[in-house]
C-alpha cells in the first residue's frame, strides 16, 4: 500500500461522502468533481493514461458541466424538499441497505486474489496507439454501435427539448 | 504499488456510497450524481483488473462505458428538465402520477 494510492483513495472516499451528504445539488456536484479528479490520478497509477485524460475531459469536463447547467436551470424554493429529507426512517433504511451491499461486495470479492495472478505488463501497455488498434481490430463492431447509441441519444435529447413534450 | 485488493475495496466503497446516496436522497439531481459515482467505481475496478491481467480489453470497455454514460446523462437530464416543466419540482417523491 503506497502513499500515492492512499492519498487519492482517501480523497475519493471523502469527496464521495460529501457528494451524497451535501445539502444542495451544487456543492454535491463539486464533490463529484473531486471524485473524478482523484480517480483520474488513480488511472494514471494503473498505467491507463488515455482513460485518465478522458476521465478529466469527458467526466469532469462535459458531463459535470452539463449537470451544473441543469442545476442552474432548476433552482427551486427547496423548503419542502428539506422538510421531506428530515424524515429519518427513509435515510436509515437506505443507509442500512447500502452498507449491506458494500459488505456483500467486499466479502464476495475478498477471495478473488487466487483468480487473478499479477502478470508483468508488456511494453506500451495502455498506450493510446495500442488502444486505437484494439478499437479498430477486435472491437470494431462495438465501436460502430457506440456511435449509433450516441446518435440516438442526440436525437432523443433534441426531441425532449422541444416546446410541448 | 497497491495490489488489486486495495483497488477492489476502494471501488466497493465508492459503489456503496453511490447506492446509499441513491436510496437516501430525494433531489433528482443528486440521485443522478449518485449513479455517476457508481459508474465510476465500476470503471475503476475494470481498469484495475485490466492492469492486473495485462489485458487492455478492460480499458477499451471503460471507453465504451464513457460513451454510454455521456448518452445517459444527455437523455436523463433532458427528461429531468421536462419533468421539472410539468411538476415544478425536482423532488422524486412528487413524481407519483403512475402510483395507484
Amino acid at each position: 500500500m503506497d502513499f500515492y494510492f492512499l492519498l487519492f483513495a482517501i480523497m475519493a472516499v471523502g469527496a464521495g461522502i460529501f457528494t451524497i451528504t451535501a445539502k444542495d445539488a451544487l456543492p454535491s456536484a463539486l464533490g463529484l468533481l473531486t471524485v473524478f479528479i482523484a480517480l483520474a490520478a488513480l488511472y494514471l497509477h494503473l498505467h491507463a493514461p488515455l482513460i485518465a485524460v478522458f476521465q478529466v475531459s469527458i467526466y469532469a469536463g462535459a458531463i459535470l458541466v452539463l449537470v451544473v447547467f441543469v442545476i442552474m436551470l432548476l433552482i427551486t424554493p427547496d423548503e419542502e424538499l428539506e422538510q421531506a429529507q428530515k424524515n429519518i426512517s427513509y435515510r436509515a433504511m437506505g443507509a442500512i441497505l447500502g452498507a449491506y451491499l458494500v459488505a456483500l461486495l467486499v466479502i464476495g470479492l475478498a477471495g478473488i486474489r487466487q483468480l487473478v495472478a499479477q502478470r508483468s505488463l508488456p511494453d506500451g501497455f495502455g498506450a493510446p496507439s495500442q488502444i486505437g488498434l484494439l478499437f479498430f481490430k477486435q472491437y470494431l463492431l462495438h465501436f460502430e454501435m457506440a456511435s449509433v447509441l450516441l446518435l440516438v441519444a442526440l436525437v432523443a435529447a433534441i426531441y425532449l427539448a422541444k416546446k410541448n413534450v | 504499488m497497491a495490489g488489486i485488493n486495495e483497488y477492489i475495496i476502494l471501488a466497493c466503497i465508492l459503489f456503496g456510497l453511490g447506492t446509499i446516496g441513491f436510496l437516501t436522497r430525494r433531489n433528482a439531481l443528486i440521485l443522478f450524481m449518485s449513479v455517476e459515482l457508481m459508474l465510476n467505481s465500476i470503471n475503476l475496478m475494470l481498469v484495475a483488473f485490466s492492469n492486473t491481467r495485462a489485458d487492455m480489453g478492460g480499458q477499451v470497455m471503460v471507453l465504451f462505458i464513457f460513451a454510454v454514460a455521456a448518452a445517459e446523462v444527455a437523455v436523463g437530464l433532458a427528461i429531468l428538465i421536462c419533468l421539472f416543466k410539468h411538476m415544478k419540482s425536482v423532488d422524486v417523491n412528487r413524481f407519483d402520477l403512475l402510483k395507484w
